[in-house]
């Protein structure tokens, strides 16, 4: 084998094996070495330089960087706009060779407030995207930047190092890298043209002493913050953000502490729950009056008091609901039936029943007080935008609708219901305590609308108004044990079952049906038509297995089971993926990348222009943003004679691979337009201008003399 | 299974509630007062603040790289503070007997320096017979916190140095004629005398000196405070700064000064 390879290399000289080895070289280096900067690394900060790409693409003109930072625990970092004070992290690229330009992209600050100070920037893991240019397309790139940044806990250090990256030529992507890269660029304010928020008055007040800003958008806002920047010699204060009824229209107003009347290129960038918007701002002199009341997520002590007596008032009518009311009768006729209790055992016995309650939804507020410190957020009104969620509301109350209309009979476990009669007999505080619990626990699935509500009300509150609110829903399930607990002797006295049961049982059917009628339009609108007939059968389905009395148990409970899988796994399916904000994405100009489709429509007459790109890929974004997104060529792109179609490589794909490759292209940005004037395809320059693809169009879509 | 399932949740409830317990419970009790000798400067001590410690580069500062020159000056200042660190430190400050000394180290870029300074100032009013105060400025970030470091002890010089961060507080600091002569009027200072103070070899030296202190006494960032013998860097609150009085009044100041 040895013998034969050296006769060949002396026949045909050097060259190949000179390559062999020149490929195996930088395969080796590339499986070796992580496309990454070696990382500085202190308490306050650790930093790195990423790429998306483990090497420079043949022709590559630009490459997606992040400069990776993860502050230590209690240390932030600032923003390109710091606040009242700190300072933007800087980079200087002296020493790169082959870097053109590097563009520094800012994704959404957070507010930090301290001693009255207002500081925006960010905490923990933090990628502020780069997006780099070459000097000269598909040639090795030296990165060389030195960093400068300040952190800040309780002392303020700063920063001042260096990172070095060189990126080879080659090609692949460096998955986690990229992926990293794609998670931030996300996070960086949308343009005005990408985002459904519109920015529509900015203008000072009538004492110049605050900005007042006004915004609407189609979707709901959530956790949502304002941050002016008016340069480095404007400073403003805490801004006061409403918000009117259903929380698209946005009023805010914040406090100048420090003015000047010189400031280049005014913006303001709202920051809003899963999306942001940086629009350039010009300010008018007519500030529209406050219209809302105030979003503050401090809520009112009466509207946590409103919020409260509800709680409290669904925790009551939770005990009448199918899966607790034989919790309660069980424990109340197991009180009638035990002889030789003495009142005070009885009284304590019911005490703990209802500790046992307040216990379980005292761990459900600990639950949500813990999820609110880690940081999630739910603002109101979005978990509705959520088809699975929508699905699993649907169905849960379609089902209890259905019950409490006599459909089927939802009984608890034989074992438990033994359980639970036995317990009263066991003078045991502890089972009383667990008899609490289990009715809690049972309530859960009865009381997800309560919960919700409470949930996203109490998501957005202090933690003192989760407790509030949780421990009024415990007191509320809890009231029938307090009351037997206060007077023993009221059991005898309880109304005996009967005909006003079936009343009560018809009323709250018909809220159920009413609320899932609701949902289910509520679900056509987030997943479509389709999903929600499907959703609706399999519910229909699951009611009428539940119905039948004599089914062998074990079909009944695949068959139930099958039905709530298909449907929530279904509806996640069948809907539209939320990864871009509805509205835009109704009326986009793109179709799926159909690399066998082209030579069809182009014989069609049709002109076929194509887009690479990439949830990393900077560039991508950039051309997305500033020319594919914006008239006057998303207007051509959106006009009949034009399919534009759109391949994602976020994910490695063979087909994509393929189509870059044909056309020697390795790396993205990549567009190309094809039509009859250009059967053969007229590739664009990675970084677009209007100009270039709309001439690209033209080229394309006339028939020229030469051709025919 | 009931009980399974009760014990499963009362598990996860008591993770939860212990990991709450853990992050909330020590920013309630009480702050313990802990000094460690420092072994350079000899006879100073630092107050134990936990996180904020070691593991820094000693400090720089931002900036590029230092001519041989400016290298000089440095090397110059270290030996010139390293002489005397007291004089260097409480420079013409005179404490009487009861006085304890004690050296703010602010920047302007660095929030809690301006809340910092306001507090001491608020001391110092508070108690004149306890403390008195020697304002340094350590402009670590750059040209524009170098101006206003210059700006502020131009001010001290007209005894506007405190009512100079109040000022700053809120609003950010100009390095132009005409924001310099507002800022002037608006502190009751002589302008002309405050331009000029800014360019003087005095403060140009008097930054040197306080930057080389912070060499000798390794601070990683700002603010950094000294109280008689003690060093405390970064935030602290006013009952520790209390106890600390407390404790070098009991103890003396003195000997560390008088030994250096």
């Amino acid at each position: 084998m040895f013998i034969q390879m050296t006769v060949r290399v002396s026949h045909l000289g050097a060259w190949p094996l000179l390559f062999f080895l020149g490929f195996m070289g930088i395969f080796l280096s590339d499986a070796v070495k992580a496309a990454e900067s070696e990382s500085f690394s202190n308490p306050a900060v650790t930093a790195r330089l990423i790429s998306a790409e483990d090497g420079i693409a043949p022709d590559a003109a630009s490459v997606s960087l992040g400069l990776a930072l993860e502050y230590g625990e209690g240390w932030k970092g600032y923003w390109r706009t710091p606040g009242e004070v700190g300072l933007a992290p800087k980079l200087d690229w002296a020493g790169s060779t082959n870097l053109k330009s590097a563009e520094l992209l800012w994704p959404a600050p957070e507010r930090f407030e301290a001693f009255g100070i207002e500081n925006f920037g960010y905490s923990g893991q933090v990628v502020l995207p780069i997006r780099a240019r070459l000097e000269d397309a598909g040639h090795p790139l030296e990165l060389r930047a030195r960093v400068s940044l300040l952190t800040c806990s309780t002392v303020c250090v700063p920063h001042d190092f260096e990172l070095s990256l060189a990126l080879p030529q080659g090609v692949g992507i460096d998955t986690k890298s990229a992926g990293q890269i794609a998670t931030y660029a996300d996070r960086v304010p949308a343009v005005p043209e990408n985002s459904d928020i519109r920015i529509s008055v900015t203008a000072l007040d009538t004492r110049d002493s605050a900005l007042i800003v006004v915004a609407k958008s189609d979707t709901p806002f959530g956790q949502v913050d304002v941050f002016p920047e008016f340069g480095p010699l404007v400073t403003f204060g805490k801004p006061d953000i409403r918000l009117d009824r259903d929380r698209t229209e946005l009023w805010a107003q914040i406090p100048i502490n420090a003015w000047t009347e010189e400031h280049a290129e005014p913006s303001v960038t709202i920051t809003d729950t899963g999306r942001a918007i940086t629009a350039p701002v010009t300010l008018t002199s007519e500030p529209p009056a406050p219209p809302f009341a105030s979003a503050d997520p401090r809520a009112s002590v009466l509207k946590v008091v409103a919020v409260a007596a509800i709680a409290f008032l669904g925790g009551l009518i939770l005990n009448v609901m199918p899966c607790v009311l034989p919790v309660l009768s069980i424990k109340l006729t197991s009180v009638l039936k035990a002889t030789g209790q003495t009142r005070q055992m009885t009284r304590n016995g019911f005490l703990f029943s209802a500790l046992g309650v307040l216990t379980f939804v005292w761990a459900l507020a600990a639950a949500l007080v813990f999820l609110q410190w880690i940081g999630v957020s739910v603002g109101w009104g979005i978990q509705f935008q959520n088809p699975v969620f929508v699905t699993l509301m649907f169905m849960v109350i379609a089902v209890f609708a259905a019950n409490l209309f006599g459909a089927f009979e939802i009984s608890l476990p034989v074992a438990l219901q033994d359980r639970l009669g036995a317990s009263g007999a066991r003078s045991g505080y502890i089972s009383d305590f667990g008899t609490g619990l289990l009715a809690a626990i049972l309530a859960t699935p009865c009381s997800a609308p309560f919960l919700g509500t409470a949930i996203t009300f109490a998501l957005a509150g202090t933690r003192m108004d989760v407790m509030v609110i949780f421990t009024a829903l415990g007191l509320g399930l809890a009231l029938p044990y307090l009351v037997i607990a206060a007077r023993p002797e009221w059991v005898t006295r309880l109304p005996r079952p009967g005909r006003w049961m079936l009343m009560v049982r018809l009323l709250l059917g018909g809220l159920l049906l009413a609320t899932a009628a609701w949902l289910l339009f509520v679900l056509v609108g987030v997943a479509g038509g389709r999903a929600a007939a499907f959703v609706s059968v399999l519910t229909a389905v699951f009611i009428v297995a539940a119905s039948i009395l004599r089914a062998n148990q074990w079909v009944r409970r695949a068959v139930l089971s099958a039905c709530a899988f298909l449907a929530i796994f279904g509806a996640g399916l069948t809907s539209t993926p939320d990864r871009t904000t509805p509205g835009v994405d109704a009326t986009s100009q793109w179709t799926d990348f159909e690399p066998i489709g082209i030579a069809r429509h182009v014989s069609e007459g049709k002109t076929v222009f194509v887009d690479v790109t990439a949830d990393w890929c900077l560039t991508c974004k950039a051309n997305k943003s500033l020319v594919l997104d914006r008239d006057p060529v998303r207007a051509q792109l959106r006009g009949g004679s034009v399919v534009a179609m759109q391949a994602d490589w976020t994910r490695p794909n063979e087909n994509i691979a393929r189509f870059l490759e044909r056309y020697d292209r390795y790396g993205i940005p990549f567009n190309i337009v094809f039509g009859p004037g250009s059967p053969s395809g007229i590739a664009l320059p990675e970084i677009l201008t209007p100009q270039a693809v709309l001439d690209a169009l033209d080229t394309a879509s006339v028939r020229s003399v030469a051709s025919e | 299974m009931d009980s399974k399932r009760r014990s499963t949740l009362l598990t996860i409830g008591v993770v939860i509630a212990g990991y709450a317990a853990l992050r909330t419970v020590p920013s309630l009790l009480p702050e313990k007062l802990e000094l460690q000798a420092l072994d350079s400067p000899a006879g100073f001590r630092k107050y134990v603040a936990g996180e904020t410690s070691g593991g820094f580069d000693p400090f720089v500062g931002l900036g590029t790289a230092d001519s041989t020159e400016v290298a000089a000056q440095k090397a110059a200042a270290l030996q010139r503070v390293s002489e005397n660190i007291c004089s260097a430190l409480y420079g013409d400050l005179s404490p009487t007997p009861t006085q304890v000394p004690m050296a703010s180290f602010s920047d302007y870029y660095c929030p809690f320096c301006r809340v910092q300074t306001k507090r001491l100032a608020d001391m110092t009013g508070e108690m004149p017979d306890r403390i008195t105060v020697a304002w340094h400025e350590l402009p670590l970030l750059g040209d524009t916190s170098n101006l206003a470091a210059k700006a502020a002890l131009a001010a001290k010089r007209q005894n506007a140095y405190v009512a100079f961060h109040e000022r700053l507080m809120k609003s950010p600091f100009q390095a132009t004629p005409e924001y310099l002569s507002r800022l002037a009027s608006d502190l009751g200072v002589d302008s002309d005398k405050l331009v000029a103070d800014m360019q003087s070899a005095a403060i140009a030296r008097e930054l040197e000196d306080s930057a080389a202190l912070a060499r000798v006494f390794a601070f990683v960032g700002t603010p950094a405070l000294v109280i008689g013998r003690t060093v405390v860097q970064g935030q602290i609150s006013d009952n520790l700064v209390r106890e600390i009085i407390a404790l070098e009044r009991e103890e003396g100041w003195r000997d560390v000064c008088t030994a250096a």
